[in-house]
């Protein structure tokens, strides 16, 4: 057991130092000179050497590779003088040279070249906010899909579950894009006198006189937009599992016990019919986690996604690099959990 | 199977669900409106984020908008674009034009903060000025304004503090447009204790001696700043600024900004962009029927020009293999383009047809009749391609326009105007980044450009053209060299008159259009959108956002 955890391990290890890798060169690939890009429409060669020179862009592609991983390694090699101590926050393990020493610390993520913020301070606070727009989005489609579901196929082939199956299939073919748009302006603009819904807000308002106020409501429209792809496929997998469940003898049975209605299909039938649906689930989790990024670009909505799109359009190497390597990360966790808990689970599964 | 018969169980909840879960929705949505009664908050959204509140970094409009609402400069441009005293309340020239003297007002004091004796602001001293100006030359804070300074100052040395309200800069040339430069918002005061306490986190904890002070920045959502109560300047006897706060919002969405104007959420838009300009805008450029009355609607000249630009040093191996070294060719392109129907449909009258030269509209010293450029004429455009040996473009090798994605409808109608005339144009769309980067490298030698004023002087547009100005070293991107025009250019430097500085402006500009390495499409225009019940807005055709005399009502 051990050793196949830590073979997973290593595995999941190598696939983020292959994204490290790949990303890395990919960005001195492309064209775009991220010196440039932090200057304005006028510049002179002395402020882009200052601005290269600060990045470590003026050294050879190699090296700043070496240099790079040598931020991210949780255990390496770094000055021994006040600025790197600032600068890495590391605990010191071994001296090596009067200069410099084996030192311990978190992945050194870097600041960004256009604002000049930590990465990782940038990451703390939009991750926060992704995940709980993806975890609510989660939460909503689970409970309405499965509702939907259960109701379209205890009422099969009435008005009731045909416009559940059209609204299922709308749900499926919308591109998260277009119906963001669309909801925003629905539900924000033309209606939001009644709703009272901002088209577009993050998760804390500012007041100038009073400070800050948590704004919950503008978790909403994203949230319907994010989940309603997984929503109209939880309505689709209840449906049909549900119309399987309810053709079984148990619950012939349960009928002829004398069961209310209700007993039966919340009680007997839905218990049977929910496995397939919470593997689904499990599984689209973090792809959620990807999905939001058009969602929030869309509701202006600070998270993970958006900061991810802005410093792609200005060849913002670290916040890009910082942002994917965290998704990749959340990936290989969530992936190696899911193998390891398979391998208790399953029998079958071999442990080699 | 069957459900028992002729009562199917939720058809008849489903309806009241579904109220129940609206009603939910309402109600958390209503939860609360909030605005203190009787404070006047302005609100803006900066569509395309907010990189820096450190003036050393002030280098796209957003940070320029925020920036100048913080600090103060020595100098400010007044809406004729005057420069006109700010912090410093008069100043001296030498004769020989190489020492600038300035003396400041005793009465201008940083925002409070923490970092200063008893945390009161500090009364700002010509020492500060010296720290700041030299902060924006130090290789190690790599600010994106040390050109401003580079060429002009030998060292720090240029900056000395003669007594506490005396400052002195040294330049190493004598340069006219040096006073226009100093307006610029990377000129801004800052104090060294915060600066030097907080290094490059200075740009989220601001402090300067601007109408307004900051208070609030979670970015990439909301940016607060309240009034400077202790704010120097007045307007008449009024305290400024009127305003008690302004608030920032960062939607990316051009489209939902646009939507959260007209819900009265924001106070003032400006981008105006292709997806709705239609609906804003008829093809005259006035307020369609559907919105007028609702908004005010203001529109003046704005110092851009957008151009093309064309590669010309014939010494180059990609000028040498295109047609474009041609001077005719390059004429008859000018010629070929039917700049007002371009304005008038493309861009609802939202700018003014280009037919003088580099320098727009706007900038002091702009003659329309003085400065000759091209008007539509395609019978001398098919005449000059024949004289340069492809008559009707026959024969001509296909040229490759580079553009970015925004530009694409404008680029593509240029293209149709050039293929009526006979000449084969590619359309090629990159990345606005790498576009950049490969005019800034001369690698393509067609190519769309703009140039937006630095500082209100026509200098900030020659320059363009001066050789000592060729990339890499400066932003000379079309490799334009004539020494007629640089010896002009450096003339320039020196005359301080300003009625016959402008007439050599005029001059060199003539000789930029007779030569061609720009095809100047059309001058910029702004167009702002305000709520009803703001008065105040300064339009000013730099495009800077002036805050301080805004009154909301």
């Amino acid at each position: 057991m051990f050793r196949y955890a830590l073979k997973k391990i290593t595995y999941g290890l190598a696939v983020l130092a292959g994204i490290v890798v790949v990303v890395f060169f990919l960005f001195n690939i492309l064209p775009g000179d991220p010196a440039r890009m932090t200057q304005g429409q006028r510049s002179d060669v002395q402020s882009l050497e200052a601005v290269r020179k600060e990045f470590g862009l003026d050294k050879p592609v190699p090296m700043q590779f070496v240099y790079y991983v040598n931020d991210l390694l949780p255990v390496a090699i770094h000055e021994s003088d006040s600025t790197a101590r600032a600068k890495y926050h590391y605990t010191e393990l071994v001296p090596i040279s009067p200069e410099k020493s084996l030192v311990a610390k978190w992945p050194y993520l870097r600041r960004s070249y256009q604002t000049k913020r930590d990465v990782s301070n940038i990451l703390a606070e939009t991750i926060p906010n992704t995940f709980i727009l993806a975890t609510t989005a989660m939460i909503f489609a689970t409970i309405i899909g499965i509702f939907l579901g259960v109701i379209s196929a205890v009422n099969k082939d009435t008005w009731i579950d045909r416009s559940a199956n059209a609204f299922a299939i709308l749900g499926i073919s919308a591109p998260s894009f277009f119906a963001g748009i669309i909801i925003a302006w629905l539900f924000g603009f033309v209606l939001g006198d009644y709703t009272g819904l901002n088209m577009s807000g993050s998760l804390y308002n500012y007041d100038p006189f009073r400070g800050e106020v948590m704004n919950w409501k503008n978790l909403i429209l994203p949230m319907i937009t994010l989940g309603l792809r997984p929503l109209a496929i939880i309505v689709q997998l209840t449906r049909s599992a549900m119309l399987d469940v309810l053709n079984q003898d148990y619950i012939r049975t349960a009928r002829a016990k004398g069961l209310s209605n209700r007993q039966v299909i919340y009680g007997h039938a839905l218990k049977n019919a929910l496995n397939p649906v919470v593997t689904a689930i499990s599984g689209w989790f973090a792809s959620l986690l990807a999905g939001s990024f058009f969602v929030e670009y869309i509701f202006g909505y600070n998270g993970l996604g958006k900061a991810t799109v802005d410093a792609l359009e200005l060849s913002d190497f670290p916040v890009v690099m910082g942002s994917i390597l965290f998704v990749a990360f959340i990936f290989v966790i969530i992936n190696i959990l899911v193998d390891i808990a398979y391998a208790f689970l399953d029998p079958r599964v071999k442990l080699t | 199977m069957s459900n028992s018969p002729g009562n199917p169980p939720f058809s008849k909840h489903i309806i009241p669900y579904t109220f129940l879960i609206i009603l939910l929705f309402s109600l958390l949505g209503c939860a609360e409106k909030n605005q203190d009664k009787g404070k006047k908050v302005f609100n803006i959204n900066l569509n395309e984020g907010l990189t820096s509140l450190d003036p050393a970094f002030a280098r796209n409009q957003n940070a320029l908008w925020m920036v100048n609402q913080l600090f103060n400069g020595l100098v400010q441009v007044d809406d004729s674009l005057k420069t006109v005293p700010a912090i410093a309340r008069s100043w001296e020239i030498s004769a020989d034009g190489r020492t600038y003297t300035f003396f400041l007002r005793p009465d201008v004091y940083f925002h409070d903060n923490p970092l200063f004796p008893q945390g009161k602001g500090r009364k700002v001293v010509a020492a500060d000025f010296v720290y700041s100006y030299s902060r924006i030359i130090d290789p190690k804070i790599a600010s994106s304004g040390a050109w401003i300074f580079n060429d002009k100052v030998n060292g720090k040395d240029a900056f000395k503090a003669l007594s506490d309200s005396v400052l002195q800069i040294t330049l190493k040339k004598p340069f006219t447009p040096f006073m226009s430069m100093l307006t610029a918002q990377y000129c801004s005061v800052i104090p060294h204790e915060v600066a030097e306490h907080y290094g490059k986190d200075f740009r989220n904890h601001p402090v300067g001696t601007g109408p307004f002070r900051f208070k609030y920045w979670k970015e990439g959502e909301i940016l607060v700043m309240l009034k400077n109560e202790k704010y120097w300047e007045t307007d008449g006897t009024n305290k400024l600024p009127y305003l008690d706060a302004v608030k920032a919002t960062f939607i990316s969405d051009k489209q939902t900004a646009f939507m959260e104007f007209i819900k009265k959420n924001l106070d003032f838009f400006n981008s105006i962009d292709g997806s709705y300009r239609d609906d804003i805008l008829t093809k005259s450029g006035k307020m369609t029927k559907k919105y007028q009355g609702k908004f005010q609607l203001r529109t003046g000249p704005y110092l851009n020009t957008e151009y093309l630009g064309i590669l010309v040093d014939t010494s180059m191996a990609i000028v040498q293999s295109s047609p474009l070294r041609d001077k005719k060719i390059r004429k008859a392109i000018n010629y070929a383009i039917d700049r007002r129907k371009m304005i008038k449909y493309l861009r609802n009258s939202i700018g003014t047809p280009a037919h003088a030269g580099f320098i727009p509209k706007g900038m002091p010293g702009f003659d329309m009749e003085k400065v000759k450029g091209y008007e539509y004429n395609p019978a001398k455009a098919k005449r000059l391609l024949s004289e340069a040996g492809f008559p009707n473009g026959k024969g001509m090798p296909e040229i490759k326009l580079q553009t970015s994605t925004t530009y694409k409808d404008l680029i593509e109608f240029v293209q149709g105007e050039l293929n009526g005339i006979g000449i084969n144009c590619r359309v090629e769309v990159n990345q606005a980044t790498s576009l950049r980067e490969q005019i800034a490298k001369n690698s393509i030698n067609f190519f769309r450009g703009s140039w937006i004023a630095d500082y209100p002087d026509g200098e900030n547009y020659l320059s363009v053209f001066y050789s000592k100005n060729y990339v890499p070293i400066g932003p000379n991107y079309t490799s334009f060299k004539n020494r007629k025009f640089d010896a002009l250019f450096e003339r320039s430097f020196l005359e301080t008159d300003n009625e016959k500085r402008y007439a050599l402006y005029r001059e060199m500009d003539n000789l930029v259009m007779e030569e061609s390495p720009v095809v100047v499409l059309f001058y910029d225009q702004l167009i702002n959108l305000y709520q009803n019940d703001i008065t105040g807005m300064s339009n000013n055709a730099q495009n800077l956002l002036i805050l301080k005399r805004v009154i909301k009502k």
